[in-house]
């Protein structure tokens, strides 16, 4: 009913896989399963590598090619931060089911054939982060991503962090940004109209929200008070403090 | 969480503080942390960082639930079939066959090495582990050629999955001082009213309860069951194994 | 294909020895279920329910369409069943294995065929619009029993979802968003679930109820019977196994009827539950407040 403005994890929800995380956001909830490595079948083998499969599956319908399409993303953004090579010819499968995304309740949805929305991407990206987490699957860094809309009101430019489904319609262009823990720009993906300026002003304000460095000294202190101002998640902070709970309840007897 | 044992995430900077520096021996580096060269130590998982100066290794301790073959570890394997030379086993669900020689037992030759049937278990270390080929197994020490404890499973008894941090720490030397688990030493002591039963612990996350009772078998695995999932301490394994006790009576 | 693991010879061997002292590994009486937990989403419609490590997710969803041309009549009613590789790896997206193909069957024998939703309450013109009901039965995690659980769920989701109001003025038809109209619950006539007998032993003479997977995998043989509190029987499905003695099975039945009976009220109880918590918060009035401008 209402969103939640800030994001929630649990981790070990479904018993049986390998590693397993809820996830939830923006009024956005996905459950997701990491299976692996295990072994790949021959179509899908690699000599040299893990496949790493991604699969989407919406709460009420069909999967269609959109979801394809987010599949397709995510697999190679998670190939680049999953170890792939130190498990050649194994496969990593990755199962994302959203179980709730926030609805607009001023359209009915035709829903035979689901279409995810694009806001949704973030929420997968950070659900098959921590499942893979919880895995314990070898990585190269983690991620964190965000959702940013670019909105047009009485003629003057506005983003908009973590859009709901209603913004998304109004805004001119909405971009799904995520960087590595190393600062790196990981996946940028946009729809609609924009322009350059546009782009880089979007860009700063997801670091924003995905880079933010630990508090630590004054300089952090100046960060936080800066980031006020963009009024998004601390992302990565966000990561930290739910893996280290996770972590102290796994090692309670240390 | 202490300071000594830092949480690490994957792909972040270790503080050099923390690297342990010995004159002699080269620094070893365990599970859940790589190198790259020239000099950068990289976490790949997300754990606690633990060091130890005295051996100069460093590793990340988590908990997880695939198994990853490694060369030494003790492990509970399945047979899947017998080939001409030797029998491909489990050693979890969905990864590739592991191979055990026909003749890698205690004393065995073409006509005396033992028949195993499919879905037989046994209690074998792995004796090759890299990630191009697929694991190697054996029942006997390569160089004593004794079996030292290991083989074919037999008799009455069931095999119960577990993490493994918890197979980890049912196999330390002292698992009630080191890991926190007392919970076999109180079902077969005091409060288990002396249960006479036997386990084979693999670090592949299968634990082996054998005893002529089933009703002990049952106690004993859903004992480990419960202390691994419900993450109890001491005195919580002590009130479950009585009220297990006082349930099964 | 990566097949499912086979359970040792020595776990199949046990679990038959510890059955014959009328013992499960879990500690369990023969015929008594693992913890059932069922809960609802924020949405209308989203049922949740674990069933010891088994978890079913049922969604139900429902849009305007064209009546089939054959039954102008009706609404269309459709139950959907993927195995997705999150209950385990050896499901495949888009292949159908034989659990996903007779789970589907009896959910559709159980919910569709026994007329539990009243389908011609969903017809809006005859012959042209009316609305399709779907619902959406997600595997999260597999642990046996499936089939009760999958039932559970979609009997659940469906009693709790509510649909876009609709008004016929001067032929015209109308169809409210969530935000004009609050929705409408559909016309549920009873609520059928699902109990599942496994059968062990040589000629199946020690009966199960609620098998884990591993027990699933030994066992020689399955029924299960779908009926509502009153009794009333909506199917039984023993596909194959060895054979049953009719007396046992009829001894089945009768416990079977208790353990709907118990789902029945866990079901109204959750979902007064449910309602008492959308009350409370400030949504429903604010709702109320916007239509009556």
């Amino acid at each position: 009913m209402t969103a939640t403005t800030t994001p929630e994890a649990t981790f070990g929800v479904l018993p049986r896989a390998d590693g397993s995380a809820r996830y939830s956001h923006a009024g956005y909830t996905v459950t997701g399963s990491v299976n692996g490595p295990i072994e790949a079948q021959r179509r899908e083998e690699h000599a040299y590598e893990a496949h790493v499969d991604v699969v989407v599956r919406p709460a009420a319908g069909h999967g269609g090619t959109r979801e394809r399409h987010l599949e397709s993303v995510l697999q190679s953004s998670l190939a680049q931060i999953i170890l792939v090579k130190s498990f050649p010819r194994s496969l990593i499968q990755i199962v994302l089911q959203v179980e709730n995304s926030p609805e607009n309740d001023y359209v009915n949805t035709k829903l035979v054939q689901a279409s995810l929305n694009f806001g949704i991407m973030p929420a997968l990206m950070q659900t098959a982060v921590l499942a893979l987490l919880s895995a314990g699957v070898p990585m190269r860094a983690t991620a964190t991503g965000t959702a940013v809309a670019i909105m047009h009101q009485d003629g003057a430019k506005q983003t908009m962090v973590d859009p709901s489904p209603r913004d998304i319609e109004k805004a001119r262009s909405v971009h799904v940004l995520a960087f590595t823990s190393q600062d790196e720009l990981l996946l940028a993906e946009s729809e609609g109209d924009f322009t350059v300026k546009e782009w880089d002003l979007v860009y700063e304000t997801a670091r924003g929200i995905c880079c933010r460095s630990r508090p630590q000294a004054k300089e952090g202190m100046a960060m936080l008070l800066d980031d006020e101002s963009t009024g998004g998640p601390d992302m990565r902070q966000f990561l930290r403090s739910t893996m280290e709970s996770k972590v102290a309840a796994d090692l309670h007897w240390k | 969480m202490s300071n000594d044992r830092p949480l690490v995430l994957p792909g972040e900077t270790i503080d050099l503080s923390l690297i342990p520096s010995h004159p002699k021996n080269p620094l070893r580096l365990g599970p859940g942390l790589r190198h790259i060269p020239p000099s950068d130590i990289v976490p790949t998982a997300a754990g606690e960082l633990i060091t130890n100066p005295v051996k100069n290794s460093m590793w990340v301790e988590y908990n997880s639930n695939r198994y990853i073959p490694s060369q030494n570890d003790i492990i509970l394997a399945q047979i899947l079939r017998s080939t001409s030379d030797f029998y491909l086993c489990s050693l979890a669900p969905h990864t590739p066959p592991a191979t055990l020689p026909h003749l890698a037992f205690e004393g065995a030759t073409k006509k005396t090495r033992p028949v195993l049937l499919p879905g037989q278990l046994v209690y074998a270390r792995v004796s090759l582990a890299n990630a191009h080929m697929d694991p190697e197994l054996e029942c006997v020490h390569a160089s004593t050629g004794k079996a030292d404890g290991l083989g074919p499973i037999t008799g009455t008894g069931c095999i119960f999955d577990v993490s493994l941090g918890f197979a980890r720490r049912l196999l330390m030397a002292r698992p009630a001082q080191d890991g926190g688990l007392a919970v076999l030493e109180m079902l077969g002591g005091e409060e288990g009213g002396g249960m006479a039963f036997e386990t084979a612990v693999g670090r592949n996350g299968r634990v082996w309860v054998g005893s002529a009772s089933a009703r002990t078998v049952v106690v004993v695995g859903r004992a480990l069951q419960e202390t691994d999932r419900g993450r109890l301490g001491v005195e919580g394994q002590r009130r479950l194994v009585k009220k297990l006790v006082r349930e099964m009576s | 294909m990566p097949r499912d693991a086979e359970p040792s010879l020595n776990e199949k061997q046990f679990v038959i020895t510890a059955l014959q002292e009328n013992l499960r590994l879990d500690g369990r009486e023969l015929d008594q279920y693992r913890p059932l937990e069922l809960s609802f989403g924020d949405q209308y419609g989203a049922a949740d329910v674990q069933l010891g490590k088994t978890r079913v997710l049922a969604k139900a969803t429902a849009e305007v369409t064209v009546p089939y041309t054959d039954r102008p009549l009706d609404g269309i009613f459709t139950i959907a069943t993927e195995l997705s590789p999150m209950a385990s790896p050896a499901f495949e997206v888009h292949r159908p294995t034989e659990t996903e193909v007779l789970l589907s069957r009896l959910l559709e024998k159980t919910v569709r065929r026994s007329g539990a939703l009243d389908t011609e309450s969903l017809c809006l013109v005859a012959g042209q619009k009316c609305w399709s009901v779907r619902v959406d039965v997600h595997v999260l995690s597999h642990d046996g029993n499936l089939i009760d659980a999958s039932c559970l769920a979609v009997v659940a989701a469906l009693r709790h979802f509510r649909k876009p109001d609709t008004s016929m003025d001067a032929g015209v038809l109308s169809v409210y968003t969530p935000a004009e109209r609050e929705p409408v619950p559909l016309s549920w006539l009873h609520s059928p679930f699902c109990v599942t007998w496994s059968f062990f032993g040589e000629e199946g003479e020690i009966a199960v109820l609620d098998a884990t997977w591993l027990e699933e995998q030994v066992r020689v043989g399955s029924c299960t019977v779908s009926l509502n509190k009153h009794g009333e029987i909506c199917q039984i499905a023993k596909l194959g196994g060895t054979p049953v003695d009719a007396v046992s099975l009829l001894q089945c039945t009768s416990v079977a009827l208790t353990k709907v009976k118990e789902f029945s009220g866990l079901l109204d109880r959750k979902l007064a539950e449910d309602l008492k918590r959308r009350d409370k918060g400030g949504f429903m009035s604010e709702l109320r407040a916007e239509n009556d401008r």
